[in-house]
């Protein structure tokens, strides 16, 4: 990667990188395949969470019993990236690399806090999710750097989770998605993260509305507000698929269903 | 057949023949035909929807390691072939390889790279730049229409076909009418997106002087004749090949610049010269479909029957009058089926097809009676609704009776005796109505935005001599042709013109053949799409081949039997009436005397001197016989469909879809099945999600499958499907066309039902597809203008 600095490309699942190479979109003198390299392979759950190798597949993450156990809003959301057969062929590193504003690696990402790992000539560093996304397609990686890893951190317990996508048909890139998270105590939300993908130029935390619903019940009153603020706060694109307008629209609907699930769940033993 | 006892293969589900080589990827599509010394080909296109070519600078390309060279328009002198008309008025177009001068649509090719590799050829196209001059970009049919700027600089006009008719007093129908109902509809443009793209290979023999192109076609007949004409070559040196076809659909029933271009190509170099369209290309190239406004009325009295109808249609074909079915072929289609299957004597249209700057327009499944029926059958719901009638009663009411066959329309078709009330009936029969109305109504009293809705039709399937296939068009496509033919080792085969590519025709026409001569399905291989199997024959398009081919089948394979019988006759010494066949062996009645096919085919051909001599000049086991059907049949259907919309994201859902048709006799159920699944599959996409869509300058944005939306399998609900099943009486076994049905019947049916989810809001769905962006806005409009 080094000695062809600017020319080469990583190439792990070939999922986003093939369609660009087919369309001419990009040219790279040289690629670098590190589908088979099985350090990248690994899962491995730790007291503060769970490290998933770049080399993982999204079909694995789907399936892993170690996030069924503590992050099972990961294996839910999973099922809405692609198809099976480039379930099986994505990987995460990939999809964080590639960074598109409306897949759902990144939006978990982002709405976990979970923490990047990368590795290059300057050595080993970590970057917050929050901090990693710059834009569509482009992130703090640099050209000679390779993303290693992925740590999310355990939820909190009694954590209720929620995320709610809509796509033209099943395993579309989503038109607008948001996945919320909170814990509840006395019946009153104590502690809420609310991440939105689609409807910016990168996944992104809503704080505003998660400072407006910390010490409420989710009740009417309180999810017309607050579906109303996403739509207000979101800065989507037009495109074939959806107008802006559409996807504003969106953007509460699915922020209101995902924090509907959340506070459900949240109320479970 | 005299023994009517014995069990027939004609009506049963025989699992089709072609499927284990299809499925295991021993299919051979032209893509996969490996020939020695091949050249590629890859194109520069347009990225200009209209503009002259100033220069093409290839300088950048020559030198390149693999390239053999690069061709524009100047390197050929063929003429340009023009799809003609016997319409008055009519301005036709030519087909030639490679844009002349001027660019018409984005994508248009403007020059051919031939290289050793096809890597090597893209790379080459990419390094050619090409100086326009922009000419103003004609996309809108209203202003092209108008426009002084010319796509054709030899034309009036950028109409392209003009036509007014009228039947009946369509004026007194409208002043005596209780209720009139009109809106202002329009079916976007579509794109056929068969799985395969298409693909070309041509391979000129020096030593022979001949051509043979292997094309992804539906037509191999009609290319036949035109490339013999283009590169002024006899028939017979051109042979047209139609191997594995993966779906046309329309997209594969004309001919295009690029057979034209690898066919000139491969006879200047003597060389064979492959091009296969990527999926960019396919989206840019391949014929479209629909892209018509319609501006109807209709008038009804107070009892719900049809007085009178009124249409202006204006189709938008795109750049170039289509090789060989014309412009005039879906517009034209849409007024002439627009009075539907229903009594209407009252009706005019005006039909006008404008030239713009976007991809030319063909055949699509199905071909102008999509359009005609969502116009329709929604226009019959606006009329029910404002007479508070049910949707089936208000058919029920105006459907041409039994009795009342044939019938003539108000366009002028002739409708043969078909199902049509009893279609109706079934489908209400089949989802139980009363109890599906039920269930609509207690979904809505809970809030839910449920709708159920019925759209029915009728066809002309399986056209003969007496009618044209595309209106005005100078080609007869009235008859189809088959050869039956028994060897020495007593194998039969059965050689046709048509040209399968998914209908599983290798099967349904063995079946024919098979029980005409008492042999098992598998032991007839059928040979199609191949000019040079047949002396004349145009391919498989517009629900013609189960009828034209099965009818020829059944001619041939008797005249065959009859040869069979008569040769076992004289060799058992027995009368060729006490003679049967069964699984391809010959039995005396009340005897014990056989012989197998094996052993009269040996006798005939090997043995001769057994039989008599005046018998040997007609001693061959094979016949050719064509079939006619004169006029063709009329299939129909009734379409029910339930959707439900999500009142805060507005997907659409298709929750049940049933579709009860009358298609004649069925010759295998399964494949009809499956023809009318794949069928409502395309018209879910059309009513609601595919959708080509140009910007104000002809640039295509829906350029991708990632903006171009078809359904995938989790879009499409289980899908019903009943069949009255009684023989057609106009043709030779009984059948009708049904390859187009599902996509004629669903976009109607399914925008009928939208509207009815959405009736609490007074919406109604006059623009398909209704993706949810449009919903979106159509209920934003309607709440705002409530408060
Ligand atoms: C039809 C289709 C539908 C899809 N739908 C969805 C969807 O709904 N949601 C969704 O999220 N995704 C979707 N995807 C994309 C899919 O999830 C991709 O697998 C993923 O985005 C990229 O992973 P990959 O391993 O295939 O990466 P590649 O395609 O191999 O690479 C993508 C980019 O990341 C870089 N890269 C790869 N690995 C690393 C690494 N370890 N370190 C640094 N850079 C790296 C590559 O250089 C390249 O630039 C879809 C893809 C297809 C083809």
């Amino acid at each position: 990667m080094a000695s062809h600095r600017g020319e080469a490309k990583l190439i792990a699942g070939g999922q986003s990188l093939m369609p660009m190479l087919n369309f001419r979109l990009l040219d790279p003198a040289l690629l670098v395949d590190i589908s088979r390299l099985p350090d990248l392979a690994q899962i491995t759950a730790s007291g503060r969470g769970i490290t998933v190798g770049a080399g993982v597949c999204h079909h694995a993450l789907m399936r892993s019993p170690e996030l069924a156990e503590r992050l099972p809003i990961i294996n839910h959301t999973m099922q809405y990236v692609a198809h099976m057969a480039i379930r099986n062929r994505g990987t995460i590193g990939g999809s964080l690399a590639h960074g598109d504003p409306a897949a759902e690696l990144p939006l978990l990402a982002v709405l976990l806090d979970a923490d990047i790992h990368i590795t290059g000539p300057a050595g080993d560093r970590t970057a917050r999710a929050e901090d990693f996304f710059l834009a569509p397609l482009t992130t703090d990686l640099s050209e000679d750097e390779i993303l290693t890893a992925v740590t999310f951190p355990n939820l909190a317990a009694g954590s209720g989770w929620g995320f709610e996508e809509i796509a033209r048909r099943t395993g579309d890139f989503a038109l607008a998605g948001a996945g919320a998270v909170l814990t509840l105590h006395h019946g009153v939300i104590a502690d809420v993260r609310l991440a939105m993908m689609g409807v910016d130029e990168t996944p992104r935390r809503l704080p505003a509305i998660e400072a407006m619903l910390l010490g409420r019940a989710w009740d009417a009153g309180v999810r017309a507000s607050a579906v109303r603020q996403v739509r207000e706060q979101v800065n989507p694109m037009s495109d074939l698929q959806a107008s802006a307008d559409y996807r504003r629209h969106l953007a509460g609907v699915v922020a209101g269903r995902a924090l509907d699930t959340a506070w459900a769940k949240g109320h479970m033993p | 057949m005299q023994d009517d006892a014995r069990p027939k293969l004609i009506g049963s589900r025989v699992q089709r023949l072609e499927d284990p080589r299809l499925l295991t990827g021993a299919g051979g599509f032209v893509d996969d035909i490996q020939l020695a010394h091949t050249l590629h080909v890859a194109l520069v296109r347009s990225d200009h929807a209209h503009a002259r070519i100033l220069t093409i600078d290839v300088s950048a390309v020559e030198a390149l390691p693999g390239v053999l060279g690069v061709y524009t328009a100047d390197d050929f002198s063929a003429k340009p072939l023009h799809a003609t008309s016997r319409m008055k008025g009519y301005q036709s177009t030519g087909i030639t390889a490679l844009a002349d001068g001027k660019v018409r649509y984005v994508g248009e090719a403007i020059a051919a790279v031939v290289a050793e590799s096809r890597y090597i050829a893209e790379d080459a196209a990419s390094l050619i730049t090409v100086d326009y001059a922009p000419l103003p970009d004609l996309v809108d049919p209203r202003i092209a229409a108008a426009s002084n700027v010319l796509l054709h600089e030899h034309h009036d006009s950028n109409i392209l076909v003009s036509r007014k008719f009228a039947r009946g007093d369509v004026a007194e129908a409208f002043a005596n009418a209780s209720v009139r109902v009109k809106d202002s509809f329009r079916f976007h443009r579509k794109t056929p997106l068969a799985i395969e793209n298409r693909s070309y290979l041509a391979d000129f023999n020096k030593g022979k002087q001949a051509l043979t192109l292997y094309s992804s076609t539906q037509v191999p007949g009609v290319i036949r004749d035109a490339l013999a004409e283009i590169l002024a070559m006899p028939g017979h040196s051109v042979r047209v090949v139609a191997p594995d076809v993966g779906g046309g659909f329309g997209g594969k029933a004309s001919l295009y610049p690029e057979e034209i271009l690898v066919s000139l190509l491969s006879r200047r170099l003597g060389q064979p010269v492959k091009w296969t369209s990527d999926r960019l290309e396919d989206l840019l190239t391949t014929s479209q479909a629909f892209d018509e406004t319609i501006d109807a009325e209709l008038a009804v009295d107070k009892d719900g029957r049809l007085l009178g109808l009124k249409a202006e249609i204006l189709g938008d074909v795109g750049a170039y009058s289509i090789y060989p079915w014309t412009a005039a072929l879906e517009p034209m289609q849409v007024a002439g089926f627009l009075p539907g299957p229903y009594q209407l004597a009252n009706y005019q249209a005006e039909v006008v097809a404008v030239a713009t700057n976007k991809t030319p327009a063909g055949p699509y499944r199905g071909v102008g009676r999509p359009a005609a029926a969502f116009v329709l059958e929604r226009l019959i719901d606006m009329a029910a609704k404002r007479l508070d009638l049910d949707p089936v009663e208000m058919r029920r009411r105006n459907l041409v009776q039994p009795h009342q066959f044939p019938y003539r329309t108000g366009s002028g078709i002739v409708w043969d005796q078909s199902g049509f009330t009893e279609c109706l009936e079934l489908a209400c029969k089949g989802v139980d109505y009363p109890a599906f109305q039920a269930e609509r109504n207690t979904a809505r009293q809970a809030g839910r935005w449920f709708g159920v809705g019925v759209a029915s039709y009728a066809e002309l399937t399986g056209i003969g001599s007496r009618m044209s296939a595309a209106p005005g068009m100078p080609i007869n496509t009235g008859t189809e042709t088959a050869t039956v033919e028994i060897d020495a080792s007593g194998a039969v085969r059965a050689t046709f013109g048509v040209a399968s590519h998914g209908q599983g025709l290798e099967t349904t026409l063995a079946q024919i053949v098979a029980d005409e001569l008492g042999v098992p399905v598998d032991g007839v291989q059928v040979i199609h799409g191949d000019s040079a199997a047949v002396t004349h024959s145009t391919g498989t398009y517009a629900s013609r081949s189960a009828v034209l081919a099965g009818g020829a089948a059944h001619l041939s394979g008797q005249a065959v039997r009859a040869k069979v019988l008569e040769a076992a006759a004289f060799m058992l010494e027995a009368d060729a009436d006490d003679l049967d066949i069964e699984d391809g062996i010959i039995s005396e009645r009340g005897t014990n005397k056989t012989l197998s096919l094996a052993e009269v085919g040996r006798a005939v051909y090997s043995e001769m001197g057994r039989f008599p001599l005046d018998m040997r000049a007609e001693l061959d086991l094979r016949a050719t016989k064509f079939y006619d059907p004169e006029f063709g049949t009329t299939t129909s259907a009734t379409h029910i469909a339930a959707v439900e919309i999500d009142p805060e994201t507005f997907i659409v859902t298709v929750k049940r879809f049933l579709v009860a048709e009358d298609c004649g006799r069925l010759i295998n159920p399964m494949i009809v099945d499956g023809q009318v699944h794949g069928g409502i599959v395309q018209g879910i996409g059309a009513a609601l999600f595919e959708e080509v869509v140009h910007d104000q300058n002809g640039q295509a944005l829906s350029a991708s499958l990632v903006d171009y939306v078809a359904p995938s399998a989790a879009e499409v609900p289980k899908l019903e499907v009943l069949h009255l099943d009684t023989a057609a009486r106009g043709t030779l076994g009984g059948y009708r066309g049904m390859g187009e049905g599902g996509t004629i019947g669903a976009p109607a049916a399914i925008a009928n039902a939208i509207t009815d989810a959405l009736s609490h809001l007074n919406i109604n769905i006059s623009q398909l597809p209704a993706t949810p962006e449009r919903i979106y806005r159509l209920v934003t409009q309607a709440i705002e203008g409530d408060t």
